[in-house]
């Protein structure tokens, strides 16, 4: 699953309107709780475990993915 | 060697493969890699049927390719397939693939096509996520409401997992209010607690209530308890629950601290809370649950823990106890017994460390819907939402087999497997029954064969006087349903019903939505389980009327049988020797009455529900009154089956509510009790007894009452009606039949 998905899923968006630059500020629904929610889910769609640093910044798609790739996790059209 | 053929000439040749061959799966799979609109074209165009050689597998596979293949290039897919794969094929996609194409259809908010390829595919697929989500977002956009509510529900029960609980709570904010009762419902706690309440939200919804959650700030669970000027005291809350965690009160926990130290420190947690608690009951009528206490950290000292003296296990044990002992001093205030909810939770760990330290959440996202499952176990009974009797099937539900097949003897039950999971489940009936929960037969079976068992197998936990009343015969089930609704005197929507086909219940729910008839699972281990966690069967009292509800069922059929062998009405009544014992309230009785204005629902005059705070406090006012009657007969106790409330003036007696069991209907005691309303009145001088009437969907039972006992009706009342009798001449009086006695000084 991309991480697209997991973030259109968490917070109720379309899949095509979720980008790299969809974000904290661009999504009202991503508060500092659904924060949690989001982390949680990665975490578990990617079997991973993000230290406290990481989700601090993990804030938009983009930096979610970067994130992502340094705990060597690929997706689909990636 | 051959070279391999090109890519263009091996899709030609499985093409031309699965034209001829047809129904060969493998083929169409390697045709769906290769060239999916061709495999598309030729899939769709078979409609629901699909290659019939096909393994459920193998289709699987073939749609999740397609799947795949068009929400990855849109456009691949024509509009026309996409909505033929989702009708025929929506069942077989994965979550992630289901949703990715209804919303990659296109169509808007509203679409029609879309909307009937979902409820198609929900047909075969109830529960699928995948198809449950787009279809719900539809039936938002559509502002069909109900249908919207029902589909977030089942969502969220098919995955309950954080995020969904949580999407699916904030698009019920999208939807307005439903006419279900609000509940009322204040979170107070040390932690980030926010989570669980979606899961609150959901519970509350099951049971049809309309919950509204207040969240005290972050940590000012002091404070709000004291009451004044509070946010809390303005919400006016139902039901509060206080969730004060042990690490928060006791910072201790986590370091070196010893048993001894923690010990005293939390006898002074304890204190603080229960000095809280009881500030909050003084000033608010409200529930309150407070979670018992535990924490994240281990002993420090190990195995040697409780070797030398109390580890930490044993003292937490005794703090908790001691916050038990304390809140049994205080009126309306319950223990949730948190460490025992958090043991047998049912997956994942209690306590995420990472979430403590990034969101402060104590609780981790496995355990929320547990606990959320044990605060609405108290919110159920405070709400009116229990049932009376469970109804229950005897083959493959009391015991394994078929009676009918295997004989008396070779049904599975007793003390080893196969046969100890269905005395397990019995054993837990029978304790249901110690608190007021009735139980009975419904069956399909010969009901010789069904009774040798009920009387004679020596490993039946429940036997004939276990069951207030019994349908073993070759009728539909929703047809001895309403027999037994009849002979109970109960309604429809007192009863869950339950029964190990799936047939069964589904007949059940479609003629007869008012029975509660909960999903069972098909290992008959889990039975116990599955009653255990209904909110519906819980209670906060216990009274003596309930430990004896089912002896009082048992004796009324035997009255029953003497009442075909009499003559006249009267001389069946003067037969059975009726004694109505009449009181006012005292504190042991108080939650009797609580508990019978709260669940009646035939003869209840006026439908008017009080909390048992209010109770107590008309209890004690002078101007106010509260009847008890307590009524026996030659053939046993009925227990206290009327009470009323009277507002005392010096003019008039104004009866504001007078409820009385349906056990008893036809006795004669509702105008035993409004004899000694009328006497009462008489004797302190005033004019006239006065009776209001509001008529509910249940109350036809009670709608004549006034007018028979000759009350007039105020020419210009509405609603409530109020009917009046002159007291000048005299009073309503009792009927000949009745022995009327008096208690505690009245």
């Amino acid at each position: 699953m991309a991480p697209e998905s997991v973030v259109a899923r968490v917070f109720g968006l379309p899949r095509a309107s979720v980008s790299d630059a969809t974000s904290n500020t661009t999504v009202i629904a991503w508060d500092s709780l659904n924060h949690v929610t989001l982390v949680l889910e990665l975490e578990a769609a990617y079997g991973v475990s993000f230290s406290a640093d990481e989700t601090l910044i993990m804030t938009d798609v983009g930096a979610i993915k970067r994130v992502l790739r340094t705990h060597g996790v690929v997706w689909d059209g990636a | 060697m051959t070279e391999p053929p090109a890519l263009d000439e091996l899709t030609a040749r499985v093409a031309e493969a699965v034209r001829h061959s047809g129904p060969e799966a493998p083929a169409l799979l390697a045709l769906t890699l290769l060239d999916p609109a061709a495999a598309a074209g030729w899939l769709l165009d078979r409609g629901a049927n699909g290659p019939a050689a096909a393994s459920p597998a193998q289709l699987t596979r073939v749609v999740a390719s397609l799947a795949e293949a068009g929400a990855g290039s849109p456009g691949l897919l024509s509009r026309d397939q996409i909505l033929k794969l989702l009708t025929h094929y929506g069942h077989l996609l994965s979550e992630e693939h289901a949703r990715d194409l209804a919303t990659g259809v296109g169509g808007g908010e509203h679409d029609p096509g879309l909307d009937e390829a979902l409820r198609a595919a929900l047909e075969r697929a109830p529960a699928a996520p995948g198809l449950l989500r787009p279809a719900a977002e539809m039936a938002i956009a559509t502002g069909d409401e109900a249908r919207a509510h029902d589909l977030l529900t089942r969502l969220a029960r098919s995955d309950p997992r954080l995020a969904t609980v949580q999407f699916v709570y904030a698009q019920r904010r999208r939807l307005a209010a439903t006419a279900d009762p609000a509940v009322r419902i204040a979170l107070l706690s040390s932690f980030t607690i926010d989570p669980l309440v979606p899961y609150l939200d959901l519970e509350c919804r099951s049971l049809r209530l309309e919950p509204e959650v207040y969240l005290a700030p972050f940590n000012t669970w002091e404070r709000e308890m004291l009451g004044q000027g509070s946010a809390l005291k303005c919400f006016e809350p139902h039901v509060a629950f206080l969730s004060v965690a042990a690490d928060d009160l006791l910072p201790g926990l986590a370091g070196p601290t010893s048993a001894g130290q923690v010990e005293a420190a939390g006898v002074e947690a304890v204190e603080r809370l229960l000095a809280a608690a009881a500030t909050f009951a003084s000033w608010s009528s409200a529930l309150l649950v407070v979670h018992g206490l535990h924490t994240a950290f281990r002993d420090p000292l190990g195995p040697v823990a409780g070797r030398d003296g109390p580890g930490r296990g044993e003292v937490m044990a005794r703090l908790n106890a001691r916050l038990a002992e304390g809140l049994r001093t205080l009126p309306r205030a319950y223990l949730l017994d948190l460490p025992d909810v958090l043991a047998r939770r049912r997956h994942g760990t209690i306590d995420n460390p990472k979430m403590r330290h990034l969101a402060r959440m104590r609780l981790s996202e496995h355990v929320l819907e547990d606990v959320a499952r044990a605060c609405v176990h108290f919110i159920a009974p405070l709400a009116g939402r229990t049932r009376k009797c469970v109804v229950l099937d005897l083959d493959n539900t009391l015991w394994g087999g078929i009676v009918g097949e295997d004989g008396p003897h070779g049904i599975r039950l007793g003390d080893t497997s196969p046969g100890s999971e269905y005395r397990e489940f019995q054993r837990y009936l029978l304790s249901l029954t110690q608190r007021g929960i009735l139980l009975a037969v419904n069956s399909k079976n010969n009901e010789a064969d069904a009774l040798e068992v009920i009387r004679s197998h020596e490993a039946m936990a429940l036997r004939e006087e276990s069951f207030s009343a019994m349908r073993i015969n070759w009728e539909n089930k929703p047809s001895n349903m309403l027999s037994l609704a009849d002979e109970l005197s109960l309604g429809l929507d007192a009863f869950v019903f339950v029964d190990d086909s799936d047939k069964e219940r589904a007949l059940m729910r479609q003629a007869l939505p008012q029975v509660l008839t909960p999903e069972m699972p098909r290992d008959p281990a889990l039975y116990r389980e599955t009653l255990e966690r209904l909110p519906e069967l819980q209670a906060l009292t216990v009274t003596d009327e309930d430990r004896s509800r089912t002896r009082q069922y048992v004796e009324r059929r035997r009255r029953e049988m003497l009442r075909v062998s009499t003559q006249s009405v009267e001389e069946y009544l003067g037969s059975l020797g009726i004694v109505a014992e009449m009181a006012r309230v005292s504190d042991r009785t108080l939650a009797r009455v609580h508990q019978l204005f709260q669940r009646t629902n035939q003869f209840n005059l006026t439908g008017r529900r009080y909390e048992l705070g209010a109770l107590a406090v008309r209890a004690d006012e002078v101007d106010w009154r509260i009847y008890t009657t307590q009524v026996s007969d030659r053939f046993g106790d009925h227990g206290l089956v009327a009470t009323a409330l009277v507002h005392v003036t010096p003019e008039s007696w104004v009866i504001e509510n007078l409820v009385m069991s349906c056990r008893v209907i036809g006795y004669g005691v509702e105008n035993a009790l409004l004899a000694r309303l009328g006497a009462d009145a008489r004797e302190a001088r005033a004019r006239w007894l006065v009776g209001e009437f509001i008529a509910t969907p249940k109350n036809a039972p009670a709608r004549d009452f006034y007018q028979r006992n000759a009350f007039v009706r105020d020419p210009e009342d509405g609603d409530p009606e109020r009917w009046r009798r002159d007291l000048a001449r005299d009073a309503p009086t009792s009927p000949p039949w009745i022995a009327v006695k008096s208690a505690n000084g009245t």
